[in-house]
């Protein structure tokens, strides 16, 4: 049985609805789908935080989860951490303008939300197990 | 004049980070959205020119959840003008015994915390504008 653990960074950004989404989809998959398969790491960390953090990457095989094609997960991994092993970017797998919307409070969210989530969890999980499956 | 940036770190480890993240959407949403606005701190850290110029020689208000300082950190790098640090660490210790809930939601004692924490930084909002 493999100890390889996977990392996942969402971007969490606070500007669209996106940003939430790829937030509660990370937090199922470690949480409920996936528990002790994958490891995540605030992203703004790779500035505040020590060496420790920049190693993130080369420590685990990334997986980028980002809300809006900025791709800031994806870019700020690469540029302070290295390698990024694949991505998820949500407004190339759900309707650009629902994830581009303002609605980002989780006090706001409506089951429609939960379920956008659950497709982006679903698709982070697919991804976890197509790197597991290579080790 | 340009709107107050009130920025979180939104940490995904902790509960701290979820409060810091909800406190700002109260803020800039609800709160006093004429007068302040939110940046995805994601978008700073990637050091895009684009995502400077969102901040720099402007007035930033920063929410952390824990010592890493996060958000004042980069925001400050990025340029920004801090006119305030919050740390919902900090107003966790005034809420002593109360469970916050998790990283992944909040609980209704959480709410309560996290709505009385956005009061505070609301009023620092209109400070800043203010002077």
């Amino acid at each position: 049985m493999t100890e390889t653990q996977v990392g996942v960074l969402s971007c969490s950004g606070e500007e669209f609805l996106g940003g939430t989404l790829v937030r509660l989809a990370t937090r199922k998959v470690m949480e409920e789908l996936r528990p002790g398969k994958v490891v995540t790491l605030c992203l703004p960390l790779y500035i505040a935080g020590g060496e420790e953090e920049r190693e993130f990457a080369k420590n685990y095989p990334v997986i980028a989860v980002d809300g809006c094609d900025k791709c800031c997960a994806k870019v700020a991994t690469l540029k302070y951490s290295g390698e990024v092993h694949d991505t998820i970017v949500l407004t190339e797998l759900l309707d650009r303008n629902v994830i581009l919307s303002k609605i980002v409070s989780a006090r706001e969210l409506r089951p429609e939300h939960y379920a956008m989530a659950d497709i982006v969890a679903s698709e982070i999980c697919k991804k976890v197990d197509e790197i597991l499956a290579e080790q | 004049m340009s709107k107050v940036k009130v920025i979180a770190c939104s940490g995904i480890g902790k509960v701290y980070g979820l409060m810091t993240r909800e406190a700002v959407l109260e803020v800039t949403n609800h709160l006093a959205p004429e007068v302040s606005e939110t940046v995805c701190l994601a978008h700073i850290v990637t050091g895009d020119a684009a995502a400077r110029a969102k901040v720099e020689g402007c007035d930033c208000i920063t929410v952390d959840g824990c010592p890493a300082l996060c958000s004042a950190k980069s925001v400050e790098s990025a340029g920004g003008i801090i006119k305030a640090r919050f740390r919902s660490i900090d107003e966790m210790r005034t809420h002593r015994g109360g469970d916050a809930g998790t990283a992944t939601a909040l609980s209704e004692d959480g709410w309560k915390i996290v709505d009385e924490f956005a009061e505070k930084i609301a009023a620092k909002v209109m400070e800043s504008v203010s002077q």
